[in-house]
């Protein structure tokens, strides 16, 4: 029998509690159970921008049921009351938190600085932390798949455009649209109206009659809201799908569409938090398994060779063979961007300002 | 260029529409002497009751008939603040405003992104065969019609009616047509619960027939433009309607002119309806006799009977 003297009894345990503390303190673990914090800008709908990042964050509840717990804020306008929101979600433990849109990235720098414990991620940011990853999707590779299918159902090879603004997720969208309709139809060229809001559908409507009595049979556009292709659908155009699928409202003529797809982002998150080996990453990442677009089902009236062409095109660009901006790449004024052989750099993708050939209208630069 | 006039005026009057419907209400409330700031509000909050409505019974007149008693509770809201209780005008406009835009937002939270099935525009098939205008009235909805019908109907009543007279005294003095025997309060409910039916209506059009929609304030500001298109018209009903025209006229043009390759910034050609709005009334209406008859002297001023 040893004598156990206190001192050392005090040492020893004290040792073990400052150990377990300091495991604790780590915060990098595997948890038992993940709070999830979401902030939504606007609320959220039946179809729209919202509605896509909810799908992400539930097929995330579904993925890893009993296990995440997720807590959503919506309807936060004003950037400033997200700063707060995302305060109170830190602070009241959640550990994963996700901003979903630009405007969230200033808010989200400024909280992520202060809890460094906690793991944020946020949609269409454009600068990480250590503790602050980043998410956007390459949906140009799913519009140049969409101007494939457009390029060959234009009767009038005339495409239309509806922008909201000219920032670079719309400028490479334009462009991916364009090279893919030029690349089965040389003659098509596609019209755009910059109606300069992203939320007023009186404006989106008069902008899409304005594009069809210009001879367009084929719409496209930025807003994320069904008004242009139920006003497309109402003259006999055809419309392809912004950011969520349109279908139920554009019955008939809607061809497809170039859609967000959130899920690998929140589940892919979510299981990285869980296991304890979050960091914080830049993903940008386009179609395919585990990427951040889809292509909305094809129209059941569009001819099956189209469909087995695109469909090739989407295989090809998952698996690299098909780069949409491949070299050699010139803008609309004439001046090359990118020589024969090569490709636009991602850098150069995310901070793209000019137009291909055949896109007509004013650009704005901004 | 010839077929593309009729889809360009189909849609300047059908983009003028809702600011009619707003003016022509806020005119008649603002002639009895009553300043009501809050078109806004009043508008969202009738387009967003419009929408339910329509989504609920599949009416769109039982929707318009909705929003008009919508809008009119709305400014029987202001109307009690600012009548009865003497609360200063702008301020309780502005409330309203506001109010309005969160109250629709409220409401409208389970249908953000929800779309009905266009309103069919049954137009007016004219017998004969009239080269520009059929296939213009063919394609008109008939609240277009019936914007119309009321600015004829506000006109005569104001100038030619015996109640449009006495709304213009309460208007201009009220401390007179009191002594008269006239009910001044009364007479400024009934134009101010008229105005507040009228913008209801105005913002029923907007979500039920131009895109049959609902988004968290599709309004977009018509409602600040109808009243200063009220102002800028000098309170005149025909100015009014050129205002309104002109401006969706310049708003449907600029789409045209995009399309076209002239290359203005898109953000100047956005500026541009109102911007030429401004400049042309106030240029029609620069006589200052003209704005001192027409102008109520005593708008926005409180009434009280004792006096």
């Amino acid at each position: 029998m040893r004598i156990v003297n206190r001192r050392d009894f005090l040492k020893r345990t004290s040792s073990l509690g400052i150990a377990a503390l300091g495991a604790r303190a780590l915060g990098a673990f595997a948890q038992d159970v993940l709070n999830v914090g979401v902030v939504h800008q606007y609320p959220i709908g039946e179809v729209g921008w919202e509605t896509q990042h909810a799908i992400g964050w539930k097929a995330m509840e579904a993925a890893f049921p009993g296990k995440v717990k997720v807590t959503v804020v919506s309807d936060v306008q004003q950037a400033q009351d997200s700063e707060r929101v995302f305060r109170e979600l830190a602070s009241q433990g959640n550990k994963l938190i996700f901003g979903t849109t630009f405007s969230h990235m200033a808010p989200m720098l400024k909280v992520a600085r202060t809890a460094p414990n906690t793991h944020f991620d946020c949609c269409a940011s454009v600068t990480t932390l250590k503790n602050m990853g980043a998410f956007e999707a390459r949906n140009y590779e799913a519009s140049y798949v969409a101007g494939v299918i457009a390029g060959r159902m234009t009767k009038s090879n005339v495409l239309g455009w509806v922008g909201a603004f000219p920032i670079p997720q719309t400028v490479w969208r334009m462009n991916g649209f364009m090279l893919g309709a030029r690349s089965v139809n040389p003659k098509a060229v596609c019209n755009v109206i910059w109606i300069n809001t992203w939320n007023d559908p009186a404006k989106e409507k008069d902008a899409v009659g304005a594009l069809i009595s210009q001879g367009a049979d084929v719409l496209a556009g930025s807003p994320n809201t069904p008004v242009q292709g139920v006003a497309a659908e109402e003259r006999g155009a055809w419309s392809v799908a912004n950011c969520s699928d349109y279908s139920k409202f554009v019955t008939k003529k809607q061809l497809t569409g170039d859609i967000f797809d959130w899920r690998s982002a929140y589940v892919d998150s979510a299981r990285d938090a869980l296991a304890g080996k979050w960091k914080a990453q830049d993903r940008f990442r386009g179609l395919g398994e585990g990427g951040f677009c889809a292509m909305v089902p094809y129209n059941a009236a569009i001819p099956a060779d189209v469909v087995a062409d695109a469909k090739q095109r989407e295989k090809d660009i998952v698996s690299g063979k098909l780069k949409v901006f491949a070299g050699p790449l010139k803008d609309r004024d004439g001046k090359q961007h990118v020589a024969a052989g090569a490709s636009l750099s991602d850098k150069e993708i995310r901070s793209i300002n000019w137009l291909v050939e055949g896109i007509n209208g004013p650009f704005p630069k901004s | 260029m010839m077929d593309m006039l009729v889809p360009v005026l189909a849609a300047t009057l059908g983009a003028g529409t809702p600011l009619i419907f707003a003016a022509l209400g806020e005119l008649v409330t603002e002639k009895s002497g009553v300043l009501n700031l809050g078109v806004e509000g009043m508008m969202l909050v009738g387009a967003i009751v419009a929408f339910i409505t329509m989504r609920g019974m599949g009416n769109v007149w039982l929707g318009v008939a909705a929003a008009g008693v919508a809008g009119a509770l709305m400014a029987l809201l202001f109307a009690f603040a600012t009548l009865t209780l003497q609360a200063n005008q702008v301020a309780s406009g502005l409330a309203l405003a506001i109010f309005g835009a969160g109250v629709s937002a409220f409401i409208g939270k389970g249908y953000v992104g929800v779309t009905l099935e266009s309103s069919a525009n049954a137009g007016i098939s004219l017998p004969i065969d009239i080269p520009l205008l059929s296939p213009l009235l063919d394609s008109l909805h008939p609240l277009v019609y019936a914007s119309w019908l009321l600015f004829a109907g506000v006109n005569w009543f104001l100038s030619r009616s015996r109640a449009g007279l006495v709304l213009r005294a309460v208007g201009e003095s009220p401390a007179s047509a009191h002594a008269v025997g006239y009910r001044v309060i009364r007479i400024r409910y009934f134009a101010t619960l008229f105005g507040g039916a009228m913008a209801g209506i105005g913002g029923a059009y907007l979500s039920l027939v131009y895109a049959p929609l609902w988004l968290e304030g599709m309004v977009a500001g018509r409602g600040w433009i109808a009243l200063a298109l009220v102002v800028f018209a000098t309170w005149r009903p025909a100015r009014v309607m050129l205002g309104a025209y002109l401006f969706g006229g310049i708003t449907i043009v600029q789409y045209f002119a995009q399309s076209a390759g002239i290359a203005f910034a898109t953000q100047f050609m956005s500026m541009l309806p109102y911007l030429a709005t401004i400049v042309v009334l106030v240029v029609i209406s620069r006589d200052v006799a003209m704005i001192r008859r027409n102008a109520p002297v005593s708008l926005g001023k409180p009434f009280h009977p004792s006096v």
